[in-house]
């Protein structure tokens, strides 16, 4: 038998938007705004801790040497590990390692049983959290709402309370304050059982975020700096809108959003050498017809793949976008612009891959919108895998036994590789005759009958909660409720 | 304002496009051999005389009357002698579609039985109107270059011309390429005849040839009788033919999708061999079905992602053989314009697009390719849009760094009102039927779907668009023809 030798292949399908040189060129183009034209940072501690550092300082604008950036990138960590409270789920945060997940904050939300546009409650975020759970190619949880029936200042609180105890799967959290991100923390850290255990190995991501362009607020540096100090690992990213709060070109976006994060990195790395911080963001273009941030252009999946092959360039992880829509209901206009965002996102080989399930331009929350771009996600998953070629699956011996124009159906080999081919669970494939006597459903239908069949029997892993957790969570409900209600009323004094 | 002294930034290499790739150069190159092996060790069944006697004076050998096990060297000079560049043009003569490594093409899909007709929310036979009406569609849509026949044409005379009605109702209100489907020679026959009516002579024909001619295989490397006669009849010509080598995974092919890329190579390899035996040097565009299938109603599925996966990887196979491609994109195992078909129709257009597929076929087919829907078509052009701005990558330059203006506009500043975002938004995606409005907008306008919106579009595009008229004289020349095959068959 003789023997291959000199073979490159590819382990999976290979997508790129920017050559070495232009990548380079960001890169330069974000080291001199940082230089030259500087960021305005709201955080007195930060700015002289930049200062201390050597960044020049004026007023409100902090302008920050080269060799400051390139330091920090000089020690960001290459691998961040996230476990499960449970023990069961580890998550790697590396180069070209693919999660999807849902965005935070829309104020409403579709509800799944009336399909009307209400609210966002308490126990949806449980009920997000567990169909997040429930759905294999989702891999971490974000909101897809904002609480509207607790206290105002603690629905950051309340929402991971309720997630955690509700999916193995990591939470990207956000909050509104240092205090609600310290109670954030606190609660994570009763789930992980001790103090000990939390700092061995995180059970959450933080999600904050600079303002563009090249901004930071106070509570956003504010929250950056709790989270380094405590070795959480962290997004720090913005919501550019092209041709409104960045330039209309793309080029000038990336620089502008990489930019921004960066400050958050290295403001991050003096704190904690090696703490984990991720770029990225929502990248997107304001739609000049009705002056909307548009969720579903194609040139947000254009950006989003460009920037994560900055944050690859850098040594980055990526928070990207993808699965959201402009859509105001489950329709074709979702189902296009997610499929589209999705398999960008994919062949980007971004890390957290956020917004998946995001109608009305983040406006609304949808389930539905998920559990539709779960399939997608799944297909987009057939394509980047790529083809494996090798012996067994050229399949050469087998098509000359087989001949010109016989059967495979019978074969061994077909029967040993069948299995592998991609099982779809909302796409229907029937004929007409068939598919009509069930009903003619659309796909809308099926998505909608799958996500309430999930909300109604998917228990997920809430029974595993140790008694002990449940109730360090309710104390820390209860001691920031006492402080939020003391802190209203001295502002009322 | 700084004063600039002339400065270059040497040496710089940009991606001007999107760069994708499913397969390496060792990768293709173990496919390419294995399907040499398959040519030399199993061959394949040519069912067709004087094919056998061109292959056997070409040095194939023929064994059991229809055997043939084709020598990698024949293989080689076929390769050879195929050219890497051919053009189509419409009937107004442009050269529209440049058929070349990494030039794309849409077009609709060819043959359904029926049509789905989305404002009474059934499924009907297809007629004659509905080809001319989608042809006329076809015309208008910006991003579709190539148009084929959409539906059979069930209200012709004899259900074996359809083909030339098919091809009537088209070339009537397209001005673009054709794509055309014959029932036989014959009927390829009368549509060169009807192409070189209109070309004004067979030499302008072959200079600059209107159409395209698909030939669809479904029994992987078995050629028969009548396929082979329409392959040589557009070689003798000089029509372009592609040659559409279908196959199920599992069923009339292996399970796995490198084995079905073998497969399928080995049998396009077989046309290239025959064409060239033929005539060398006339165009044959390579390209095919790659998907799972349903086995018992014989039907393949058009929104697998295997389809997605193995169109990309054999477009990039005969890139490397320096051959041109054709694949199906924007079709769907969904028997409506609904979620799953927006989601299948994105997969293959965006995967067909990456790869550089030079045809792709079949766009807004429904059910396996036997529905056809003109708010398919007008659906996918949209698509087709949004893909293409993706694949345009991101041009990084001075001006679109825009370092300048950031410095300008400073920390916490907007650009809406600035002369650089008025200069450049207009080079973003413009929707068409996708829709961005706010909330009140959008329920205040009635709370449409994109499905309802795109209902009265299909009927705005049908009224709105005129295609340039087809000389009447031509027409009735062309109808001879025409009634001529018809007086034949009835």
């Amino acid at each position: 038998m003789s023997t291959r030798t000199n073979q490159t292949i590819n382990q999976t399908a290979q997508f790129r938007i920017l050559s070495p040189d232009q990548k380079q060129r960001i890169f330069e183009g974000m080291i001199e705004t940082l230089r030259d034209t500087g960021v305005h940072l709201h955080h007195e501690e930060a700015r002289a801790l930049l200062k201390e550092h050597g960044a020049l300082i004026d007023d409100i604008t902090v302008r920050i040497p080269q060799n400051l950036v390139l330091d920090a990138l000089a020690t960001v960590p290459p691998v961040t590990i996230v476990q499960s409270w449970d023990g069961t789920r580890k998550t790697r945060i590396e180069k070209n390692q693919v999660l999807f997940g849902p965005g935070p904050t829309p104020p409403n939300y579709t509800d799944p049983d009336t399909l009307e546009r209400r609210k966002y409650v308490k126990n949806d975020a449980s009920v997000v959290a567990r169909v997040c759970e429930a759905l294999p190619n989702i891999g971490f949880v974000q909101s897809l709402g904002t609480i509207s029936d607790v206290t105002v200042s603690l629905a950051d609180v309340y929402e991971f309370a309720e997630m955690i105890q509700n999916t193995t799967k990591p939470i990207l959290s956000w909050s509104y304050t240092r205090d609600t991100c310290s109670d954030i923390h606190q609660i994570a850290v009763a789930m992980a059982g001790s103090e000990e255990a939390f700092k061995r190995c995180p059970n959450y991501v933080f999600y904050g975020e600079p303002i563009s362009p090249l901004l930071s607020d106070f509570h956003a540096m504010d929250k950056l700096m709790y989270n380094a100090k405590h070795g959480i690992p962290q997004v720090y990213t913005p919501c550019c809108i092209g041709g409104a709060t960045v330039p209309a070109t793309h080029a000038g976006q990336l620089v502008c959003a990489f930019s921004e994060s960066m400050l958050g990195v290295v403001v991050a790395q003096l704190l904690n050498p090696g703490t984990c911080v991720i770029m990225g963001g929502v990248q997107s273009i304001m739609d000049m017809q009705y002056s909307v941030y548009a969720y579903g252009s194609p040139e947000l999946s254009l950006m989003s793949a460009a920037l994560t092959e900055m944050a690859q360039y850098a040594g980055l992880p990526m928070f990207s976008t993808a699965g959201c829509t402009d859509t105001k209901t489950l329709d074709v206009q979702g189902a296009i612009e997610a499929a589209t965002s999705v398999h960008s996102a994919m062949l980007s080989g971004a890390n957290f891959i956020h917004d998946v399930g995001y109608f009305e331009s983040g406006m609304t929350g949808s389930v539905l919108q998920l559990v539709m771009a779960d399939e997608q996600i799944g297909m987009s998953h057939v394509v980047a895998k790529g083809i494996d070629v090798n012996e067994e699956t050229l399949a050469l011996e087998e098509i000359c036994q087989v001949g010109p124009g016989g059967n495979y159906s019978d074969r061994d080999h077909t029967r040993k590789h069948a299995g592998a081919l991609w099982a779809p669970t909302l796409m229907d494939r029937q004929g007409y005759e068939d598919w009509a006597n069930q009903g003619q459903t659309t796909m809308r239908d099926r998505v909608i009958a799958k996500a309430r069949n999930i909300i109604a029997n998917f228990e997920g892993p809430i029974s595993k909660v140790p008694p002990e957790a449940k109730k360090k969570i309710e104390d820390i409900l209860k001691a920031a409720e006492e402080r939020e209600a003391k802190k209203a009323a001295a502002e009322k004094k | 304002m700084l004063e600039k002294t002339m400065l270059i930034k040497m040496n710089q290499q940009a991606y001007g496009t999107t760069m994708f790739q499913i397969l390496t150069e060792d990768q293709i190159e173990q496919i390419y051999y294995a399907a040499l092996d398959v040519l030399e060790v199993s061959g394949a069944r040519v069912l067709h005389t004087e094919a056998l006697q061109l292959l056997q004076q070409g040095d194939a050998i023929v064994t059991d009357n229809d055997r043939v096990r084709i020598p990698a060297s024949l293989v080689k000079q076929a390769l050879q002698s195929c050219p890497s560049k051919a053009a189509l043009s419409g009937r107004n003569g442009k050269r529209s579609i440049k058929l070349q490594k990494n030039e794309v093409a849409f077009g609709s899909g060819p043959d359904a039985t029926f049509v789905y007709d989305l404002k009474a929310g059934e499924r009907r036979k297809c007629t004659f109107a509905d080809v001319e009406a989608a042809a006329k569609i076809v015309d208008s849509l910006p991003r579709f270059d190539f148009c084929m026949s959409f539906g059979v044409v069930s209200d012709a005379r004899s259900p074996k011309t359809h083909d030339r009605h098919q091809f009537m109702a088209m070339v009537k209100n397209c001005t673009k390429p054709l794509m055309v489907t014959s029932a036989d020679a014959e009927g390829l026959k009368d549509q060169w005849e009807m192409a070189c009516l209109i070309r004004g002579g067979e030499k302008e024909f072959r200079l600059n040839p209107l159409f395209a001619t698909y030939i669809p295989s479904d029994t992987p490397l078995v050629y028969p009788k009548e396929m082979v006669d329409r392959l040589l009849f557009a070689t003798q010509k000089g029509i372009p033919a592609v040659y559409s080598s279908c196959s199920g995974m599992g069923v009339t092919a292996p399970a796995t999708i490198a084995g079905v890329l073998v497969q399928t190579l080995a049998d396009s390899l077989v046309a290239l061999v025959l064409s060239h035996l033929q005539k060398p040097g006339v165009p044959l565009i390579l390209g095919g079905i790659q998907t799972v299938m349903d086995q018992n109603r014989k039907s393949f599925h058009f929104g697998s992602p295997e389809l997605h996966l193995a169109s990309a990887a054999i477009a990039e196979v005969y890139k490397w053989l320096k051959l041109l491609s054709s694949a199906p994109g924007g079709c769907s195992d969904s028997k409506i314009v609904d979620e799953q078909a927006a989601s299948e129709a994105v997969m293959s257009v965006y995967n067909g697009l990456m790869a550089g597929t030079n045809l792709i076929h079949h766009a807004g087919s429904l059910e396996g390719g036997l529905t056809a829907s003109l708010a398919g078509l007008v659906m996918c052009d949209e698509i087709i849009a949004m893909v293409k701005q993706i694949g345009k990558g991101i041009e990084v330059t001075d001006e679109t760094l825009a370092l300048d203006l950031l410095q300008e506009i400073g920390p916490g500043g907007e650009f809406l009102s600035h002369d650089h975002t008025f200069d450049h938004f207009r080079d973003w995606f413009q929707p068409t039927v996708i829709d961005r409005s706010n909330w009140e907008t959008w329920t205040n306008a009635g709370s449409k779907t994109y499905q309802d919106r795109l209902v009265p579009e299909v009927d705005r595009l049908l009224e709105a668009h005129q295609p340039e008229p087809l000389d009447a004289k031509l027409i009735q020349e062309m109808k001879k023809i025409i009634s001529l095959a018809d007086k034949k068959e009835v």
